[in-house]
């Protein structure tokens, strides 16, 4: 169980379509930023090694100051743009509406299936549906983060943020207040519990705590 | 004033990419604001959006033409050459930070 | 008169007073530049004594080394002492001692002003750190988020330190700024020409510049969220009207540039030591200026970048993280034009070069970590974790401290004067640079497996044991590595030889002079036709020593250098330093005592000696210039030439018009601010507003009016209008603030409360100058009756009228159109 213990806050280990997409998107960056510092690496060396005389002052400045950082910045903003697009929690009938009120050190949550109903710093969802998670703060800013489900997104006060999440299946997910919020920050923690079809019909009747 | 326009060659061409990029942001928030009142004419926000992008990378294209002319070229080659690349750098910067208003999603 | 005689004469008239005095009465940017340096130092070591209070409470789970309460005060002033007394002042301190000697000039434009900002600096930083000792230091982050730092979530006093210290702090990086500014632009060797300039010069005047408009967001910030605290304006409570996303918008808007005010100092050096390490030119000097104005003003393009998870909608993410890729591309034409420097060079592997290969190893990898979390999804996940802490320091130790050590090594000979003997800084730099490696190298990888920053421990289990503690036993390697530079630097600056005076073969002007520097840097001042005067004519400085420059005779018996034209070089008058004197510490104690005053809720203290320091200004303004006029002066070579209170366009007027720059940028940040709530704040609009009324804005137009005309006419005309223009102007201020007397009871009489106190208080400046100019012209001051005083006046005259003008619209706008 300890590796299963290991991954429990990894967002590079994730266990929902938002944070896969990050961690597919983490990987590619790793590797082209380690593919670009060899490259830089090589070339000083190649630099150093160098005989010195006159080199063209257009190549270093012109095709790999300008050119070679252009073209790799303007596929990755449209990746990173294309991403940031699919993450956006846009309408559908398929959403179950959640609320998460974050306050020093708790979070509470309410269901929109299930008014009245209230838990504290336990979260239930549907698995494999996604959910909407209204995030808002009666004290100071914090921030609701799953990172096994999705990035982060703050808690303001006198805001609501909107923050798409999915578990593909059912199971427990630690999450974490990530905004500093004074000196309760490091247990300022929930789980979300991620229920599968008849669990979540049985908890909006009230039968699971 | 051989002096000032020194400064001005090498200042206006990104403060002026810096004033226009800023106001897109500035009108983003309003129309994305519940509080003011919907776009005039009928227009849509995305509309208004590209709008304001095209008369901001218009700006720049016409500080670069004037940077260009032989009117307005400072006497000092140097400060010719640097005044024409950051006119040009503005230029860049201003069609790569406003492109998003074309395919990004405004309000949410 | 031979070389030495001239150099007995110069020093007797520039040297600063001997013993203790010296310290506290001198003006003199060598002195000063040194004292700037060696307190920055003192401050990285007490911020790294506190990262190794982090480092030995992060080594091991559970650990309780520090409780909560103690370690939120250690990693807020790691990061508050690091940013704002180490980075800011070191750069300071750098050019403060760098630039009149590279650039082939005397002093800076501003001698006392260099003193007053060192010691603002220096009774600051005593504040932070008193604030340490007595354990009521800051505790909310060094970003100090409301509500979190606002009296909701921090009663006590921790956050007044911050707010307060750190704005006395900031009064040393805008003076600092506008003099720097002023110096490079008006204060070089006849001759050098804009694109004749060392290329630190460049970058230093693009740090300059954004320091003026990268500071005023913070200090506005700074004042807004003390008058929350001390007296419940509601500027971030959201219930009031308040927004607390205001504070992250104004502090960011700083927070941003600051990181490339901290970068582009170190790329100046860089750019100035890696060409005469490799024994060639720089590549591309042009596009190096180019890509170093880019950086400067891109950066103010990506404050938004801090706010990816605040919730601000999709399209305006996007175009902050099309900036901040962009930011990328002239690091890149930096980058890659300093390979092609060394490939054009013959490179030398001297301790110097040694810790730019560190830059590049370092910083290369911090810029890529940048690009990663420039990318929106990708920040949503390692945004506020152990990722963010890694990048952050792969740029600023890589960007920041590699460069600067560079430059110490490189410089060292230049302050002492002496040969570097003792060899312990190649040990030092492989403890330091394989400890740096060590401690943040993983820690990208402890963020994505979920390490949050600022956590005060943690439980064991999540994979982070192993990584926190080489993290842990790295970082105190690396402290042993800057332990060792210290020790390094500071035998061989005690014992080792006299060295020759250029050792390192270097063609810019601070080496034409012999080492330690002479208080008047150089004898004569040069005429200078190219970038690399010494490679042009290696006899040089003694030609200086020998009096063949500009200015070499002393029998004038002042302190005189030469103002040129900015982008010419041609020269255009003398200036006339003032001599040594206690008075800019004075102000600045006083200052200091304005400060205290509001920490300590003194109130009283505080009009008191806000008076004081008008008193002392007055004083300081008097004592320019004198009543004598004295016509073309002969300066050695060329023309005979005015002295600077005769001339138009005097030092004060550029001065000025820097000092407004930061000013306006302060008054923009604070209309940002206004239409901010406007727009976003939750509870707005206002329960009631201030509706516009004729008799008001007529008079506010009579006023502005009258001000602007006044600064124009005939001497006692242009007073008495000035003054009852002026006088116009307050009236329709405090008639304003009738409209709206509660500044507590919203966040919208709150803003309306700083914005007309704000034209208040550049009416009274406006008042004053008036009235000073006025008495001047009595006393028979050449530089009120004939020089260019009035026009200085005329220059805060128009920007009161303005303002008061803007607030005035930015009132009565919203009743307008409702």
């Amino acid at each position: 169980m300890l590796s299963g213990c290991e991954k429990s806050l990894s967002a590079v280990h994730p266990a929902g379509p938002a944070a896969a997409v990050i961690a597919t998107l983490w990987w590619v960056l790793l590797i082209g930023a380690t593919l670009i510092f060899l490259f830089v690496g090589g070339l000083i060396l190649w630099a150093w090694r160098r005989p010195p005389g006159e080199v063209a002052e257009r190549r270093f400045v012109v095709w790999l100051g300008l050119g070679f950082p252009i073209v790799v910045l303007a596929a990755l903003l449209a990746y990173g743009l294309i991403v940031g697009e699919r993450l956006l929690p846009r309408p559908s009938s398929e959403v179950v509406e959640v609320r998460a009120e974050a306050r020093q050190w708790d979070w509470r949550f309410g269901y929109a299936d299930a008014p009245g109903r209230e838990t504290e710093n336990l979260l239930h969802i549907p698995a494999g549906r996604p959910v909407d998670v209204a995030i808002s703060s009666i004290d100071v800013i914090h921030s609701f983060w799953v990172p096994r489900l999705a990035g982060k997104l703050d808690a303001v006060p006198g805001h609501v943020n909107v923050l798409r999440i999915e578990a593909d299946l059912p199971g427990r997910y630690e999450g974490l207040g990530a905004e500093f919020n004074g000196t309760g920050y490091r247990d300022h923690r929930f789980t979300v519990v991620a229920h599968d079809e008849d669990g979540w019909r049985a908890f909006l009747q009230g039968e699971t705590p | 004033m051989a002096d000032v326009k020194a400064v001005l060659r090498l200042s206006l061409p990104l403060g002026i990419w810096l004033a226009s990029f800023s106001a897109v942001y500035g009108l983003h928030g309003l129309l994305c604001s519940s509080r003011w009142a919907a776009p005039p004419l009928g227009l849509s926000e995305r509309a208004l959006l590209i709008g304001a992008a095209i008369a901001a990378i218009a700006a720049q294209s016409l500080c670069l033409a004037v940077m260009w002319s032989p009117r307005w070229q400072d006497p000092d080659l140097s400060i010719r050459r640097v005044s024409l690349a950051l006119a040009a750098t503005a230029l860049v910067a201003a069609i790569w930070t406003l492109v998003p208003a074309t395919a990004t999603a405004s309000c949410i | 008169m031979n070389a030495l005689q001239r150099h007995r004469a110069l020093s007797r008239i520039w040297a600063s007073a001997p013993g203790l005095r010296g310290w506290f009465t001198t003006v003199n940017h060598t002195d000063l530049g040194r004292m700037f340096l060696v307190v920055a130092v003192f401050f990285f070591i007490v911020g790294g004594i506190l990262a190794m209070l982090i480092r030995a409470q992060l080594a091991s789970p559970r650990s309780a080394f520090l409780g909560p309460d103690h370690y939120n005060q250690v990693f807020t002033m790691h990061g508050t002492i690091m940013m704002f007394l180490f980075a800011i002042p070191l750069f300071e301190g750098l050019a403060v001692y760098l630039l009149p000697k590279m650039l082939g000039t005397r002093d800076l434009a501003f001698p006392r002003l260099t003193a007053y900002g060192f010691w603002c600096y220096v009774f600051g930083g005593a504040m932070m750190v008193f604030s340490l000792l007595a354990g009521v230091a800051p505790d909310s982050g060094w970003f100090m988020y409301p509500p979190l730092s606002s009296t909701i979530g921090a009663p006590g006093i921790n956050p007044d330190f911050w707010l307060i210290g750190i704005t006395f702090v900031e009064i040393s990086a805008i003076s600092a700024a506008v003099e720097i500014t002023v110096t490079i632009l008006r204060y070089r060797a006849p001759g050098m020409s804009l694109s004749r300039m060392p290329i630190f010069a460049w970058y230093a005047l693009v740090t300059a510049v954004m320091i003026l408009t990268g500071f005023p967001p913070l200090i506005l910030g700074s004042i807004l969220l003390e008058l929350e605290r001390a007296f419940g304006l509601p500027f971030f409570q959201v219930a009031q009207g308040g927004d607390a996303l205001l504070w992250q918008h104004l502090f960011w808007l700083f927070g941003h540039p600051e990181v490339y005010i901290i970068f582009l100092p170190a790329a100046g050096a860089i750019s100035t030591i890696l060409p005469v390490m490799a024994r060639t030119t720089l590549m591309g000097y042009g596009w190096i200026v180019a890509a170093a104005v880019s950086l400067g003003v891109l950066s103010f393009g990506l404050w938004v970048h801090h706010m990816f998870t605040t919730g601000i909608p999709h399209m305006g993410l996007a175009f902050f993280s099309a900036a901040s890729t962009l930011v990328a591309v002239p690091t890149a034409v930096q980058i890659f034009a300093w390979i092609g420097t060394l490939s054009k060079g013959q490179p030398r592997l001297h301790l110097p070069m040694l810790w730019l290969l560190a830059f590049f190893a370092t910083f290369v990898i911090g810029g890529l970590t940048g690009v990663m979390v420039a990318i929106v999804p990708f920040d949503w996940q390692a945004h506020d974790t152990y990722f963010i802490v890694a990048h952050l320091h792969y740029v600023l130790i890589g960007g920041f401290v590699f460069p600067m050590l560079a430059a110490l090594y490189y410089w060292t000979p230049h302050f002492t004067g002496r040969k570097t003997y003792f060899q312990l800084g190649d040990a030092a730099f492989w403890l330091v640079f394989v400890g740096f490696h060590g401690t943040f190298l993983l820690l990208h990888w402890a963020g994505l497996l979920g390490m949050r920053r600022r956590i005060d421990t943690y439980e064991a289990g999540q994979g982070w044991e192993a990584i926190n503690l080489i993290a842990s036993i790295s970082g105190f390697v690396m402290a042993i590595g800057f332990a060792l530079v210290l020790i390094d630097v500071v035998i061989n600056a005690v014992v080792a030889i006299r060295g020759s005076r250029d050792p390192w073969g270097a063609g810019t002007l601070e080496w034409a002079m012999p080492t330690p520097a002479a208080p008047y840097n150089f004898a004569s001042l040069p005429h200078v036709t190219s970038r690399d005067p010494l490679y042009d004519d290696p006899a040089l400085p003694v030609r200086l020593a020998r009096g063949e420059g500009y200015l070499g005779d002393p029998a004038r018996g002042r302190r005189e250098t030469l103002s040129v034209e900015i982008a010419s070089g041609a020269p255009r008058y003398i200036t006339v330093f003032p001599g040594n004197t206690g008075l800019p510490m004075l102000m600045s104690a006083v200052t200091g005592l304005f400060f205290l005053g509001m920490l300590l809720k003194a109130y009283w203290l505080v009009p008191v000696s806000a008076l004081g320091v008008i008193g002392c200004a007055l004083f300081w303004a008097w004592s320019l210039g004198g009543t004598t006029p004295e016509g073309p002066l002969p300066v050695g070579r060329g023309p005979a030439l005015v002295t600077a209170s005769e001339a138009a366009d005097p030092p004060g007027w550029w001065g000025s018009i820097f000092l407004l720059l930061a000013d306006g940028t302060f008054f923009g940040s604070l209309l940002f601010g206004y239409a901010f709530l406007w727009t976003i704040a939750p509870n707005w609009p206002p329960p009631s507003y201030a509706e516009p009324s004729l008799g008001l804005a007529a008079t506010v137009l009579a006023g502005a009016a009258l001000a602007g005309l006044g600064a124009r006419l005939r001497p006692l005309a242009g007073l008495v209008l000035g003054v009852a223009g002026v006088g116009a102007l307050a009236l329709a201020a405090i008639w304003t603030l009738t409209l709206v007397p509660d500044p507590a009871a919203h966040a919208y009489n709150a803003t309306l409360w700083v914005l007309v106190g704000y034209a208040l208080l550049h009416q009274a400046i406006a008042l004053l100058m008036l009235l000073f100019l006025a008495f001047r012209r009595r006393a028979g001051h050449i530089g009120a009756l004939s020089g260019g005083e009035p026009r200085i006046v005329r220059l805060w005259c128009d920007y009161a009228a303005l303002v008061s003008l803007v607030v005035a619209l930015a009132i009565g706008l919203p009743g307008w159109l409702t």
